[in-house]
Parts: structure tokens; C-alpha cells; sequence
């Protein structure tokens, strides 16, 4: 049968697109102007999917409870944690992070944790909200 | 005076980065007219000196290097390699964990086997069919962030057992999933396989005898459909396979014959799709309640690997076929040497005989029936003579497109 | 497929003693079980001489016809370059499979090996990797050109090695570049 796809097309033409439409419908043709209307209220963002609970996003870090064992240093894949001596805390660049919550398993104090932030997007290597400590 | 005339043939390098065919694969065809006389494969752009990493690093930190070796078969190579550790070091996995590991690489071979679909559908040039097998897999990915927190990259295997447990309260929405798939199989199963365009197109077309498939040691859907009963989880086993009640899937369970060619291929990749989710709902009615991990501090499962003095090979069935990987120890913090072959390492050769005797608007569809993942393997190439002229990725798309068309006509 | 006799590990191991003598030590057979009901599977490794190599290879083409070869992997062990090849027989049938391994020695002085092309069609781009990878000179290969490795890459340099021959020149360490 030659044209099986077409009562599919048919009944596709009647529903709603699968498509989630984050940011916004069609890309806009000046994106620091959206941005602007964003901030004063004038447009609205739709909202992306949402994130199933257990999802791997940044990292989150409890400096109290941290004892300075080490044991995370020792297996990230990616050498995305690096240890401050003087006051035996860490420091963790998501710029090099792959997301893979190994060091939330083998913490013994339980210190790091996974948020369901994904939008993480930014310009610089180094910049504060890239840096956790 | 009488003039000879000669017949010369013409080379047609399809180069690295351009082919029709979204991987990064050289070839080299000598070709007469539009008939394809004799071809030859290069690899190699996509070398990372993986290996050369591993070695650098601890067992843990080797598991998350292994799942970026490929974005597809990322289930299956730190899976390999956790079994080649614990073979080499005699650790036992709890039988609750051997299950739990079967789900997760089931769902990831119907999640694969629809992403070719989409490929093999949008290389004859039917897009509609793209889109709606890409969004069927959409629910498949749903299922798998629900499980393990990523899409792609799932980061669910230890040395020892799995990361995280399918509880009771997981089942209703992993069923969910699983009667989607059910009940849009049929429709999948009627436009690839009864549909004039498919059929057309690939009957007959990239054919690779018994024989050849033998002697090349070929492995995965691309021998099977050539009548080759070579299947790692029937012929040896491992995780919990030896329970399940499952066979060989060969072209002749549907139709009663084996042509070998790319026709064939697809029935035997809609087959498995089939057969994953009935493994799938076998797993969670026989799952045995216990531990996840056989040692869940990582420390001490670090200073045993550091200690230990042993080789050991693990083997599993990826979606392309089997994955091997080697790893010896020498009682160093990491390996002396790991060594990795993907499955499409073994089913490059075959292509030489398929592609010798066709068309050139056949390469990206041939190409594409046995799913090369290039991230896992290399290229290779040779080159002959004078006339040569270069043909781009849009080029040859455009005239796979223009041969549908041409025999609907 | 089926029409042959399926021997077992022991069988085998006992076939290979036999027609080779010592020239084949370090034999491990190993069994381990999977899943609720324990099915069992065997890995057996061997240690082969180089002398008698091709015919070990033959000897274990014939148990069984269609035997698969996997891949071959091979590592530096100081004065000796050791390369493992791994195939499998007896494919076909349920939980039948069995692995076989041959690791063969060879000086790092005189690094010659056969080729297992003639008997293996689908060896040849495991033993272009070896030569590129390790420098082992592979008798008879009929093409002899490299398959990962780029062709402006060093021809004296082996990447696997971990002597003076080995790769250290060309890393670079991206970072520490960034920071200087």
C-alpha cells in the first residue's frame, strides 16, 4: 500500500504539536531585546518540561558538614574539584563537572547534593555562578 | 586508423567529514557509469586516545571515561568493562543488581533501534516517518531521565552492582511507557514493512551472503539478518539471560526466508524492538528482592582494585552488536592495560562485498542498515587514480531522494 | 552448525596439550554462573609460544568452523611486547559459547609475528593497529598501511609503549598551556 503514512498526517494536522515550545514560539529576531521584555514583565518565558525527581543538575555543597577527607578529589572523572589547604574545604568548577553525582555517593558526611538546575549557560569559564564553594 | 576505445572506471572519494551518512567515515569508490565496481573504507578522524586515558586514571574514574566513548552504546561500554573488572577480580553481583542491569540495557536497545529507524527512514527520503519514530523515542528517553537522571549519559553502573534501585512505586510508570510501545508497534511494523517505498528501495539492495558474514566475523543485526545465529546474550550469557525465555531473531521468524539484504535488516531491528520490551516485562515479574551493589563502600572497593593482579575479558550485546573490552591489572592504582572494540570495528569489512555491484544513490542507505557508530570505531580508505571528483553530503542525499521518486514514478 | 561435537573445556585444553606439549603453559580454565539459576560459562586462557602460534590457531579453527575472532589486545611488559588475541566457539546454541584467549610473548628486539589473515578475513584491521600501535612486525598482512594512527604522525613513535619509545613528546597538557 503505497500511501500509509497519510492517515497519519491526516490526524497529525488535528493535534496539538509534540513540540514544548521553551523559550518561546519562533526565535526572536533581536534576543537582548526579549530579554529585556522579560525583565520588565512585558512578555512571558514558557516553561521547559519538567525534571523528574532523582534528576542530575548542579551541585550543591554544604561547607559546615564538609570534614575535608578528600575522597571526592580522588574520583571525579573529570579533576573538577580542587582543595583549598588553609581552610581544608573544596572548591568545584562546573565548567569541567559532568554531572555524574559520584561524589555524592562516596561523601562520608553526606555534604554534596544534585538541584534540578539546568539552565547554566554562560560566557565565561571562571565566573561566579559557575564556581561552587 | 582504428582507434581503441578503453573502458576506465572513475574514483569517487565520499571524504570524512561530508558523507551522507552522519558519521565521519572515508570511502573510496571506483565506479563505471553509476555502478559501484570496487570500494574501500578508511577510519580514523574520530581517534581520542581513549585508551591511552584509561590508564592514567582509577577503575571509577575509567567508568565515566568509557560511557563518553559513544553517545548511543553509552550503556553498554562501562557495563563491559565493570564485567571484565569483576571477572578479573572474582567479585559477585547480587542477583537483584543482574536484573536491574538488564532493564536498563533493554530500554536502551529500543531507544537506539528507533533513533535508526528515523535514520534509515529520512536516508530514502521519507521524513514524516522520521518525526514520528524520533517522537516515540521521546518517551522511551522520558523513561530513562525518570530512572537514572540523565537522558543520555545514564552514569547507573558500578563495579559490583548498579547506582540506583527500580522500587515498586517506579513500576506503574515504566508500564506506562511500555503500552505506548505496544500500541504504536503495529503501526511502526505496517509503514516499514508493508509499505511499496520501503520495499522498493531496499529489497534486494546491500546484500551480504552467509558466507561472507562468516568469514568476516561480523557481528550484531548486520549477521543476523544474514541467517548468522550470533547473539552474546544466547550464545554465552551474562547478567540475568540465562532465566529469561527469549531466541535467536533471524529474517525467518517473519517471513520463512533470508535475503540478507537491507530489508531484511530492518525487519530483524523491528523484531528486537519487540523482544525488548517483552524482556523487559519478563525482568520486572521475576525480580528477586536484595542488595544493589556487593560492596557499597567505595573506599574499600577502590583498595581491593588496587591489590589486585589478574586479566579478565567482558562481552555484551549492544545494540550494534557485541562489545569486548580487556583490562589487566598489575596492583596500580590503574590498569596496565585496557583495551576496547566496538561492534562496528567488525562490521566495516562487510561493506566492501554489500556496496560492489550497486548504485551509487544506494551508499547512504546500505551504509546506514548496518548503524555505524564511528565514535566507537575509526576509518580507512585507499585510493587509485586519475579522475577524481568530490561529492558532498547534500549531494548525495539529493539523489537518494531523487531515485525514491524516480521509482515511484 | 550443530552437527559437530561440542567438546567440552576440559576436552579442549587436553586437545591442545596433547598436539603442542609445553609449548602452551599457564593454562586457566575459569567458571564462573550468572543469574538466579547459575547458568554457567568458561573462559579458558592459554599461553602460546611464538614458534607454534599459526598452528595453534589452526588447531582451534578446526574444533570448531565458524570460529569468531573477537579482537586482539596487546600491552609493554618491559622486555617483552604481549599481545592476547580472544576468540570465541561453538556459537549457535543456547549457553554453549566458550571463550578461548592465547597470549603470546614476543622479544622486544625482534618483535615477528604470522598473520592469522588467511584463516581470519576479518583480522586484518586488528593487526594493522598492533603494528601501528606497538611496532610488531606482522609476517605476510596484505596491506600494510596504518589504519587509526594519522600519516604525519612520527613513523618511529608507538603510542601503547612505555619506553623511550612511547608518546611522551606529543602530550599536551591543555590546561597547564592556558595558564602559562
Amino acid at each position: 500500500m503505497r500511501l500509509s503514512m497519510l492517515p497519519q498526517v491526516f490526524v497529525q494536522m488535528f493535534k496539538k504539536p509534540f513540540t514544548n515550545k521553551f523559550p518561546a514560539k519562533y526565535t526572536p529576531s533581536s534576543t537582548t531585546r526579549f530579554l529585556e521584555n522579560v525583565q520588565n514583565g512585558k512578555t512571558k518565558i514558557n516553561p521547559p518540561v519538567e525534571t523528574p525527581p532523582g534528576f542530575r543538575g548542579k551541585i550543591q555543597y554544604d561547607r559546615e558538614k564538609c570534614i575535608g577527607c578528600q575522597l571526592c578529589i580522588k574520583v571525579c572523572p573529570s579533576g573538577a574539584i580542587e582543595f583549598k589547604p588553609e581552610e581544608k574545604k573544596i572548591k568545584i568548577f562546573l565548567a569541567r563537572c559532568t554531572f555524574c553525582s559520584q561524589c555524592n555517593d562516596v561523601c562520608p558526611v553526606n555534604c554534596l547534593s544534585m538541584s534540578n538546575e539546568f539552565l547554566l549557560a554562560d560566557t565565561d569559564k571562571y565566573s561566579k555562578s559557575l564556581i561552587v564553594e | 586508423m582504428k582507434q581503441q576505445i578503453t573502458k576506465t572506471t572513475y574514483q569517487l572519494p565520499i571524504g570524512p567529514i561530508h558523507p551522507a551518512l552522519k558519521e565521519p567515515v572515508m570511502f573510496e569508490f571506483e565506479i563505471e557509469g553509476e555502478r559501484i565496481i570496487d570500494v574501500n573504507v578508511a577510519l580514523g578522524h574520530v581517534h581520542r586516545g581513549i585508551e591511552w586515558a584509561g590508564m592514567q586514571r582509577n577503575p571509577i574514574q575509567i567508568l565515566y571515561l568509557a560511557e563518553r566513548i559513544c553517545g548511543i552504546c553509552s550503556y553498554c561500554h562501562p557495563m563491559s568493562f565493570a564485567l571484565a573488572v569483576e571477572r578479573a577480580a572474582g567479585i559477585e553481583v547480587p542477583e537483584r543488581a543482574q536484573y536491574l542491569r538488564v532493564i536498563q540495557g533493554e530500554l536502551e536497545r529500543i531507544c537506539s533501534h528507533m533513533l535508526w529507524a528515523g535514520v534509515a527512514a529520512h536516508e530514502i527520503g521519507f521524513d514524516s516517518v522520521l518525526f514520528l519514530t524520533w517522537q516515540m523515542r521521546e518517551k522511551g528517553l522520558d523513561l530513562t531521565e525518570y530512572l537514572t537522571g540523565n537522558r543520555v549519559t545514564k552514569g547507573i553502573t558500578m563495579i559490583g552492582g548498579v547506582r540506583r534501585d527500580i522500587t515498586n512505586d517506579m513500576h506503574p510508570k515504566i508500564k506506562e511507557a511500555l503500552q505506548y510501545f505496544k500500541d504504536n508497534f503495529e503501526k511502526l511494523r505496517h509503514i516499514f514493512l508493508d509499505d511499496k517505498t520501503f520495499k522498493m528501495r531496499s529489497q534486494n539492495c546491500g546484500v551480504l551472503t552467509k558466507e561472507d558474514a562468516l568469514k568476516l566475523c561480523a557481528v550484531g543485526p548486520t549477521t543476523r539478518a544474514s541467517g548468522v545465529k550470533k547473539d552474546v546474550r544466547l550464545d554465552q550469557g551474562y547478567f540475568a539471560y540465562g532465566d529469561l525465555d527469549f531466541d535467536y531473531v533471524t529474517p525467518d521468524v517473519l517471513t520463512g526466508e533470508v535475503h540478507g539484504d537491507v530489508y531484511d535488516r530492518i525487519i530483524v531491528r523491528l523484531l528486537e524492538v519487540k523482544q525488548s520490551i517483552d524482556l523487559i516485562e519478563q525482568c520486572l515479574n521475576l525480580m528477586p528482592s536484595g542488595e544493589i551493589i556487593s560492596e557499597p563502600k567505595i573506599p574499600k572497593l577502590l583498595a581491593i582494585l588496587k591489590k589486585l593482579n589478574g586479566e579478565g575479558i567482558g562481552r555484551m550485546e549492544a545494540p550494534r552488536g557485541e562489545v569486548i573490552h580487556y583490562v589487566k591489572f598489575t596492583g596500580q592504582d590503574s590498569p596496565y592495560s585496557w583495551k576496547v572494540r566496538a561492534p562496528t570495528y567488525s562490521n566495516v569489512l562487510p561493506w566492501i562485498p554489500m556496496l560492489k555491484g550497486g548504485q551509487i544513490a544506494d551508499i547512504p542507505i546500505v551504509a546506514a542498515s548496518t548503524d555505524p557508530c564511528m565514535s566507537c570505531t575509526n576509518r580507512v580508505a585507499v585510493v587509485h587514480n586519475d579522475k577524481r571528483y568530490e561529492l558532498d553530503k547534500e549531494e548525495l542525499h539529493r539523489m537518494s531522494i531523487e531515485k525514491t521518486r524516480r521509482l515511484m514514478t | 552448525m550443530t552437527t559437530e561435537k561440542h567438546l567440552s573445556s576440559e576436552e579442549i585444553v587436553k586437545s591442545f596439550e596433547n598436539e603442542f606439549k609445553n609449548n602452551i603453559t599457564d593454562i586457566r580454565v575459569e567458571k564462573r554462573t550468572q543469574g538466579v539459576k547459575k547458568t554457567e560459562f568458561m573462559h579458558i586462557w592459554m599461553r602460546v609460544g611464538n614458534n607454534v602460534f599459526k598452528e595453534a590457531v589452526r588447531h582451534l579453527a578446526k574444533l570448531d568452523p565458524y570460529t569468531h575472532f573477537a579482537v586482539s589486545s596487546g600491552y609493554d611488559a618491559g622486555n617483552t611486547i604481549d599481545l592476547v588475541y580472544h576468540f570465541s566457539i561453538y556459537h549457535g546454541t543456547r549457553h554453549k559459547e566458550i571463550s578461548v584467549n592465547f597470549t603470546v610473548s614476543l622479544p622486544k628486539s625482534n618483535p615477528i609475528i604470522e598473520t592469522i589473515t588467511d584463516i581470519f578475513p576479518g583480522a586484518i584491521i586488528s593487526e594493522q593497529e598492533k603494528q601501528e600501535m606497538l611496532g610488531v612486525k606482522i609476517r605476510g598482512i596484505p596491506k600494510d598501511t596504518r589504519v587509526f594512527i594519522s600519516d604525519d604522525f612520527p613513523k618511529d613513535m608507538y603510542p601503547w609503549r612505555r619506553d623511550e619509545t612511547g608518546p611522551q613528546k606529543m602530550i599536551r597538557n591543555l590546561h597547564k598551556e592556558a595558564e602559562q
